[in-house]
């Protein structure tokens, strides 16, 4: 039965253990980086779908970032005598990270566009990459200029500049996505017949996976300079860094980078047994898994609390009061999930230097998405309870929260319950939108073990088996509790 | 002092008048029969008595205070007037004991072992004693309307308010309630009772008032309004029930 009385208190201090545990990481970061003191840290951003630049590789079952755009980011911690930190995250989420001040910069293989100038400085170059034209290996006689490609269905990665270069194709129809192992993926099953790469990043998507080559044709302008962009104003981190750029620069040292990166790419072999391959990576999966129900349970949590005081206000019968839930309702419910993500994430860092950590952006998103909807549940089940009962508890001289406390609210819940159990459910597979902004659930571990293995389908379904068995497992539970709680009604 | 003291009382929903000015008094350990004809509004005027209805115009005072009144704290004065329903509302998801130890609990601070011993000593009265562990829906209507009148009488109420008890009876569950509403108007409990059970208005009530079109038409002694009704709708009334 629910004493909310105690539970209350109770679920306020797991919030404020959740918010003290997760303090805001690249908040704190920024500032002692900036800060000269003892301990200095510098905290970098990437795309680590990206080799060799940046990519990931499995050491001792864990993923680890690695690839020349990190050594040279060791380098400069090491002249800085700073800790290097390491921040994933999809490649256009870099920036608002960096504006955010949640890392100190961007090491991504970034070319610095005169746009990406508006928003972020740039250090001097370090690498000049040229474009080139992946297509399948069966094409690859059919697009020996670029001429070829106009009118041609054409795959890159969202935010990149190789989106860049496609749009300026004539009549070209661009398919921006995600990640690299994504285009590849739209290549190898015919959604686009060429895509825009970095040269030796098609290199090597071309050593490890099969079916694929470079064509011919070479974008024109296609040399992409590649720099390392920090805040806007930083000049004294700008500076820094050209020092350490200048000295790589006269042994030659970022080309002895990328040929390392290159070796130590040589491409895993996945097992090609889907067992032996979850077992392989099981590592990641568990990772995923602990942040993916951490983040359902407080979602779910907070959102059950926040949606009963919602649908209390909406019935409170006070006008001002049901006009606030209405339109919290309304706006939550009618506005994507990622969008508000973004906002509580990127939007509320920018405009009012709220910076909460991936994590805690992730459950409050969650959190207040459930709410709307558990709330519109909550209101039909407090309504759906018959009104004898609260004149009852009313007659014997209840006040009117004691009485929805203790007779409305537990017969409410009772009645609702198959379908708060459908919200928990819906919340476990909808906390995978929060891959996005780099939380590591287990939605952005299958993607990295994409990433690694250069594999386009078992980590998927690896990922989507694990869902299953969790939403499965809720269901049983609920069905469970729901036994329990209809212990009045048997006969 | 009367313990319920009625003046002017008027009530409506919208355009509907449905109190047209109810002036009466409810003196200790009297039993109060109302009667009449349906949407002649006596179940909205007990409804009035705890303000389970807010009232339109008028005024009622409880032991001597305005209950009516926008400022009073009606919460305090229900908890001295027990109210039994035609739809029994006992808690659906409490068991026997629960649903009536919770009041007490709550609003008298009884500790669980006085609250438990109260509640075994009146289910022991209306003979339910074996039931305290079960849940309403284990129940026959009749002993869900035994409870109900205990939980209310749980609270030590100072007047009891029944609104048609034993409507949504079946006819051989009626008897057992009536039973224990005599009893409790013998030890001299103040009762107000809405019924259309006129065998047991005449035998139990102290007075009878038949109401009509929201007024009172006619109050008197059972053998009055029985016996002699002096107004026609009364008489009226009389002769199709009984």
């Amino acid at each position: 039965m629910l004493r909310l009385k105690r539970i209350i208190p109770m679920l306020m201090a797991l919030l404020m253990l959740t918010l003290a545990l997760y303090p805001g990481h690249g908040q704190a970061n920024a500032q002692s980086a900036l800060s000269a003191d003892e301990k200095r840290t510098l905290t970098i951003g990437l795309s680590p779908d990206f080799a060799p630049y940046e990519f990931l590789m499995t050491v001792d079952g864990k993923s680890k970032v690695v690839g020349s755009d990190v050594m040279i980011a060791e380098e400069i911690a090491k002249d800085m005598g700073a800790e290097l930190v390491i921040r994933e995250m999809s490649f256009d989420s870099l920036i608002p990270a960096l504006q955010s001040g949640r890392i100190d910069m961007i090491i991504s293989g970034m070319t610095p566009t005169d746009e990406r100038r508006q928003n972020v400085d740039f250090s001097d170059l370090y690498y000049t990459s040229r474009q080139v034209i992946l297509t399948r290996s069966e094409d690859v006689d059919k697009y020996k200029t670029m001429d070829a490609l106009q009118g041609e269905q054409i795959g890159v990665q969202t935010g990149s500049i190789q989106e860049e270069i496609a749009n300026s194709i004539p009549d070209a129809q661009v398919t921006a996505v995600k990640t690299i192992s994504d285009v590849v993926s739209l290549l190898s099953s015919d959604r686009v017949n060429a895509a825009v790469f970095e040269g030796p990043v098609a290199e090597a998507q071309v050593k490890n996976r099969p079916g694929i080559a470079i064509a011919e044709a070479v974008p024109e302008d296609s040399d992409t300079p590649m720099a390392i962009a920090v805040q806007k104003g930083n000049t004294e981190l700008v500076n820094e860094i050209n020092v350490t750029l200048e000295r790589l620069r006269a042994t030659n040292a970022v080309d002895g980078f990328i040929q390392q990166a290159n070796e130590l790419n040589s491409g895993e072999t996945a097992p090609s047994n889907i067992f032996s391959f979850f077992w392989k990576y099981r590592g990641f999966y568990a990772d995923g898994v602990k942040y993916t129900l951490l983040l359902s349970a407080l979602g779910v949590l907070f959102g059950f609390l926040i949606g009963l005081l919602i649908a209390l206000l909406r019935l409170s019968g006070v006008k001002i009061l049901k006009w606030i839930a209405v339109t919290y309702i309304e706006v939550l419910r009618g506005t994507p999930m990622l969008v508000q993500l973004l906002i509580i994430h990127f939007g509320l860092a920018s405009a009012f230097d709220i910076k909460f950590s991936v994590l805690q952006s992730g459950i409050i998103t969650l959190s207040l998405n459930s709410s709307a909807y558990l709330a519109e549940i909550f209101r039909a089940g407090i309504q759906n309870v018959d009104k004898g009962q609260m004149e009852a508890a009313r007659s014997l001289g209840m006040p009117r929260g004691m009485a929805m406390r203790t007779i409305i609210i537990p017969q409410a819940i009772k009645g609702v319950l198959p379908a708060i159990g459908n919200e928990f459910v819906v919340i476990i597979k909808e906390s995978s939108i929060v891959s996005f902004i780099g939380v590591a659930d287990l939605m952005f571990q299958a993607n990295a073990v994409r990433t690694l293995t250069y594999s386009g389908l078992y980590p998927l379904v690896i990922a989507a088996g694990i869902y299953l068995v969790m939403t499965l497992i809720l269901s049983k539970l609920l069905n469970v509790l729901e036994r329990r709680l209809s212990a009045g009604d048997s006969r | 002092m009367p313990v319920i003291a009625v003046k002017n009382l008027q009530k409506s929903f919208g355009k509907n008048n449905v109190l047209r000015g109810i002036d009466t008094e409810i003196k200790k350990g009297e039993v109060v029969v109302v009667i009449g004809p349906s949407g002649s509004g006596k179940s909205t005027f007990l409804r009035c008595l705890n303000r389970l209805e807010d009232v339109t115009g008028g005024e009622i005072l409880f032991e001597g205070q305005p209950i009516t009144d926008k400022k009073h704290n009606i919460d305090k004065t229900r908890e001295k007037m027990g109210m039994v329903f035609q739809q029994f509302n006992l808690f659906p998801h409490k068991s026997v004991l629960d649903n009536i130890t919770l009041a007490p609990i709550k609003l008298q601070g009884l500790s669980k072992v006085e609250a438990d011993k109260r509640a075994e000593a009146l289910l022991q009265s209306v003979g339910l004693a074996d039931k305290k562990n079960a849940y309403p829906a284990q129940l026959s209507g009749g002993q869900k309307q035994r409870i109900a009148i205990v939980r209310a009488l749980a609270m030590q109420p100072h007047v009891m308010l029944f609104d048609e008890p034993t409507s949504a009876l079946d006819p051989e569950m009626v008897g057992e309630v009536l039973d224990v509403m005599k009893k409790l108007a013998e030890d001299g409990m103040t009762m107000v009772i809405v019924t259309h059970e006129m065998g047991f208005a005449r035998e139990v009530g102290d007075r009878i008032v038949f109401m009509d079109g929201g007024v009172i038409v006619e109050e008197g002694t059972p053998e009055e309004v029985f016996g002699a009704p002096k107004n026609v709708r009364t008489q009226d009334f009389l002769s199709k029930v009984l």
